[in-house]
């Protein structure tokens, strides 16, 4: 299963008009470790479907948006829930880091 | 658990293990290659690639794309997984996934590539993603017009601190050596020097990446006066070489040298039977696609004739109703083939009670191997794959007949 992309118009209406409990990474498609990282993330999609929404958004097409969140680096992962910023993960995390974040938010 | 048998498992899906894939397909003996991530290895990375033979440009996730459909076109299997553990005591090689599956496979590849070596001084773990980079085309356009330090002088520092002064309004290369030395390749150190943005602190180190929630400074340590100054910056990217991503395989009882690449000889194979490396992860002198695409296919090749031998001798050997005489020989060495001609004759003179198996040493090594046989001529008498005796072989019939 896969992840569900987002862009600039599509983030504000899942992450503040819906309110979704949701993880977005932020990535890049030459980024490695980005790849990595979605992987792990879409081995666990199955088991939070429903509960949690799985976004990522390229960062090429989305400057506005990591400036935002004045991010230096991908990839990151931003927790949101209620329409609040819960914190992210950086870099090369492993699949237990992600999933304690997520048992965390909900 | 699910399981499943394989001829030959390829660990990591770089330039070396699409090509030992693509081998192995070739080959038609049953091959599965598991990565973890995307395929394509540490040169996904790679913006250009200039020095692929037949490739005179190319992105690194293009090139890996040709290599990744080659090797499905050919009927290898590619699964997206990450092995945790292995066991290779056995002739069967065992691999344990993290999803949980379990694989066994006759002859393993290890081509798990390499990652960015991590100093692990103060602030560099804490900051990574917050400044601390160690990819330039993932995050060098996340410094804008702020300065950015780099750590290292090799090709890959400066190179790819050439590309980040394409971003960041200054970048600060942070030497060990003195003025003027990189130990990068003289085409890109002339032109880092002749970038304005490109400027040079020598003879030094970093100690420390500073910056609570962000980066926001380095603390230098000059080697020559040993006096410790503070450098403000925004971004620090490290180019301070790679280590192996080997680190699942340390109980698997095979060599490493003190840096924890694997040692290997001519035909890639490790100090374990069946057992292979391939590209970055090995010692080796140069690191890149091309000669992993060359380690890739020398160990598909000398794993595809391990293997063959493999079923050779369990079909031929062990599935004998009489006993069986194991005759090494090489076409080289005319004793060994005098005594060939000798031994079937007597065989012959003594009715149907031996089949003779003629094993050439000079290609068929892990038979030798395994029964310690390193001269010629030498014969093997077995039983239901059991070792029943060694035969004295010179050239006496006599002698030769009352062995049988």
């Amino acid at each position: 299963m896969q992840l569900k992309k987002l862009d600039a118009v599509s983030f504000e209406e899942v992450i503040y008009d819906n309110c979704e409990a949701c993880l977005v990474v932020f990535s890049r498609k030459s980024c490695h470790v980005c790849q990595e990282i979605i992987s792990i993330i879409e081995d666990l999609l199955e088991k939070y479907e429903g509960k949690l929404g799985f976004y990522y958004i390229d960062v090429e097409q989305n400057k506005d948006l990591y400036k935002r969140f004045s991010l230096r680096g991908v990839p990151q992962i931003l927790f949101f829930y209620g329409g609040e910023y819960k914190g992210k993960l950086v870099g090369q995390v492993e699949e237990e880091d992600v999933e304690a974040k997520i048992v965390e938010i909900l | 658990m699910m399981s499943s048998n394989y001829d030959l498992i390829i660990i990591g899906g770089g330039p070396a293990g699409l090509t030992s894939a693509i081998y192995g397909g070739r080959a038609k003996i049953k091959t599965l290659v598991i990565n973890k991530g995307s395929f394509g290895g540490l040169i996904y990375s790679t913006r250009e690639i200039v020095n692929y033979p037949g490739h005179e440009k190319d992105s690194g996730p293009a090139l890996m794309s040709t290599f990744k459909k080659h090797a499905e076109n050919v009927g290898t299997e590619l699964i997206k997984d990450e092995v945790v553990e292995v066991d290779f005591s056995r002739r069967e090689k065992i691999i344990t996934t993290k999803n949980g599956r379990e694989f066994t496979a006759k002859a393993v590849i290890l081509a798990c590539g390499t990652q960015p070596r991590v100093l692990n001084i103060p602030g560099e773990k804490r900051l990574r993603g917050n400044g601390v980079a160690y990819c330039a085309t993932c995050d060098a356009e996340f410094f804008e017009d702020e300065h950015v330090v780099v750590v290292g002088s090799g090709d890959q520092a400066i190179e790819e601190g050439m590309y980040i002064t394409k971003f960041a309004s200054k970048v600060t290369v942070i030497v060990l050596h003195d003025e003027g030395i990189l130990d990068c390749n003289k085409i890109s150190a002339e032109k880092a020097f002749s970038n304005e943005k490109m400027n040079f602190v020598w003879n030094s180190t970093i100690e420390e990446v500073l910056g609570e929630f962000n980066v926001d400074g380095v603390q230098i340590k000059n080697l020559k006066t040993g006096v410790s100054s503070q450098l403000a910056c925004q971004g620090v990217f490290f180019f301070v070489g790679t280590v192996p991503s080997t680190g699942f395989l340390k109980d698997s009882g095979l060599q490493y040298n003190q840096n924890g690449y694997i040692p290997v000889n001519d035909l890639m194979e490790t100090n374990i039977e069946g057992v292979y490396a391939a590209g970055d992860n090995r010692v080796k002198y140069l690191r890149q696609v091309v000669s992993a695409a060359g380690d890739g296919a020398t160990a598909a090749v000398a794993a595809e004739r391990y293997i063959e031998e493999l079923n050779y001798f369990q079909k031929i050997i062990l599935g004998s109703n009489i006993p069986v005489l194991l005759l090494f020989f090489k076409p080289l060495v005319a004793e060994s083939l005098q005594f060939g001609t000798l031994l079937e004759e007597v065989a012959s003179e003594i009715g149907e009670r031996y089949k003779i198996i003629k094993v050439d040493m000079s290609t068929k090594k892990s038979i030798a191997e395994k029964y310690g046989i390193k001269e010629v001529p030498a014969v093997v008498l077995l039983n239901k794959g059991e070792v029943i005796k060694l035969l004295d072989c010179s050239i006496d019939k006599e002698s030769l007949n009352l062995q049988l």
